[in-house]
């Protein structure tokens, strides 16, 4: 059984960038209001508060949306759950594997081909090598890329790569799939096919937790949301509810 | 898919599954070190050729120095100042590059679920791979019959295979802690260059004076390259050399898995 269960969690995110990282001690980041709610100093450290007090509890086939305005948490709370940030305090408790697709998770080698990028891919997650074909055809026709596909992507664009990066991402079918933002740069005709991808990925009883700020494609792919507001969850619920929430903080 | 469900620490985990945990990420890493010399190949004509080319003018300019100032001629000399610098090249690249490690693949280790042992075994196979080139150096230097040939030549293979096998700790370390604390990099660098004179390289250890010999004898880096040089240069290295590489060896695992210990869990917060 897939589940993600947060308990009472708090995620601080210590900003080594002041002085604290230099041996050297040079004054920084002074005009930060410490002992606020958001910033304070532990041991001459300045630490964000990004995760407050968050509780909740996903169980298999949810397809949870992560709104919130800039800086609410949603990106951390994706990488608490990816296992990326450890949590401050309480207690976050994920069954099954997970991928995350967060800005450059997808380790596209820009001098390297497509075809090349696949390959890596799937040597880093593993894929098994009986389907490595049938995988690849898969990602072929998914992304449309055609003979691009043989060519480095760095000459991509950012919709072609977002392509290729959700192919990748949604190719193995991990019990829980993060997605941040990044799908949004897909055209009209690359949401319809990457909705239909992960319908067919969640029938499968799979987590999904997408950060997006698109409420088209927040319903296209999500049944629930999670509604952030500087770290704390304000609103976890129906669809709807949620986004009346969401306009509601303004 | 792996299984990417964080692990608590507390959890013992058996032996079985962290063998063919490291097993995946050495060849994943050996993979990726791979795409990443084709990927040099591919944007200049040679690629990491221009390290081998830049590691043989070095030698053969240092040839030329140490050969004029300790009076003796170039052919004699430039096989020990040779397989010196070949093998100093290695190792300054897993003590420079290592510090880079986790800096340099930040965007994976913020946003991705991969291992981090993963990013180790790309650095260190990348500079195994390069090392690899400049083999085409040694084999010049057997055409010209700089270089004496015997079977005592292929102790150099272990000698070489102890010295990746410790790129793998120092990597992790200084990766970690070059990570954290930026400046150390830094340091590190400096360090090194001061390294290069200390070490006997362009010298010859047994010309230095005998009360200034502690300075050969406390230099851990010295032992690894006599483990690859001497046997090079038809010399069997003493047992003693290589117990102090396998202490090192011991050690410098016991500091990777402590440091390990301490910051895998924030790295993403370092970089």
């Amino acid at each position: 059984m897939t589940h993600v269960r947060l308990n009472n969690v708090n995620v601080s995110l210590p900003i080594y960038d002041s002085h604290a990282l230099r041996l050297i001690r040079l004054p920084s980041f002074s005009d930060v209001r410490v002992g606020s709610d958001t910033a304070s100093r532990t041991k001459g450290v300045i630490v964000i508060h990004a995760l407050k007090n968050l509780s909740f509890d996903l169980a298999e086939g949810d397809r949870v949306c992560l709104i919130g305005h800039n800086g609410a948490g949603k990106t951390t709370l994706l990488r608490l759950v990816a296992g990326i940030y450890p949590s401050t305090t309480g207690t976050v408790d994920v069954k099954g594997s997970a991928f995350s697709l967060i800005g450059g998770s997808m380790a596209l080698n820009n001098d390297a081909t497509g075809y090349e990028n696949i390959r890596l891919i799937a040597n880093l997650y593993n894929w098994p090598r009986d389907q490595y074909r049938s995988l690849v055809q898969d990602i072929e026709e998914f992304t449309e890329l055609g003979v691009y596909l043989s060519l480095p992507t760095r000459i991509y664009s950012a919709g072609m790569q977002a392509r290729l990066s959700f192919a990748l991402a949604t190719a193995q079918n991990p019990d829980i799939l993060l997605i941040d933002e990044g799908i949004g740069a897909g055209d009209a005709h690359f949401q319809e096919k990457a909705r239909a991808r992960v319908q067919r990925f969640v029938s499968r009883a799979r987590i999904l937790l997408l950060a997006s700020h698109s409420k088209e494609l927040c319903r296209s792919m999500c049944s629930k949301a999670l509604v952030l507001s500087k770290g704390e969850c304000v609103f976890f619920g129906g669809f709807d509810e949620g986004f009346d929430v969401y306009a509601g903080l303004g | 898919m792996v299984d990417t469900v964080p692990q608590q620490v507390s959890e013992p985990r058996p032996i079985a599954l962290a063998l063919r945990r490291a097993q995946t990420n050495l060849w994943n890493g050996l993979n990726w070190a791979w795409l990443d010399t084709v990927c040099q190949y591919r944007r200049s004509r040679i690629g990491p050729l221009w390290e081998t080319i830049n590691v043989l003018v070095m030698l053969i300019g240092l040839s030329v120095v140490s050969a004029a100032v300790f009076g003796s001629s170039v052919s004699d000399i430039i096989a020990y100042v040779g397989l010196g610098i070949i093998i100093w090249s290695a190792i300054s690249a897993l003590v420079i590059e290592g510090g880079g490690t986790f800096v340099r693949n930040a965007t994976y280790v913020s946003n991705s679920t991969l291992d981090l042992e993963l990013y180790v075994a790309r650095s260190v196979f990348k500079i195994m791979i390069t090392f690899g080139h400049h083999v085409i150096i040694y084999l010049i230097g057997i055409v010209f019959a700089l270089v004496p040939l015997s079977w005592t030549s292929l102790l150099a293979i272990p000698g070489i295979i102890l010295l990746f096998v410790n790129g793998f700790w120092v990597v992790t370390v200084l990766g970690f802690i070059c990570a954290r604390f930026r400046d150390v990099e830094l340091i590190v660098r400096n360090l090194m260059q001061l390294a290069f004179f200390v070490t006997p390289l362009f010298w010859n250890y047994r010309q230095i004076a005998s009360n200034r010999q502690f300075l050969v004898e406390y230099n851990v880096l010295f032992y690894f390259i006599e483990i690859i040089r001497s046997p090079l240069l038809g010399e069997v290295p003493p047992l003693s050399h290589y117990l102090t590489v396998a202490g090192v060896t011991v050690v410098g695992y016991g500091l990777a898995y402590h440091v390990y210990r301490r910051m895998s869990r924030h790295l993403a917060f370092f970089v």
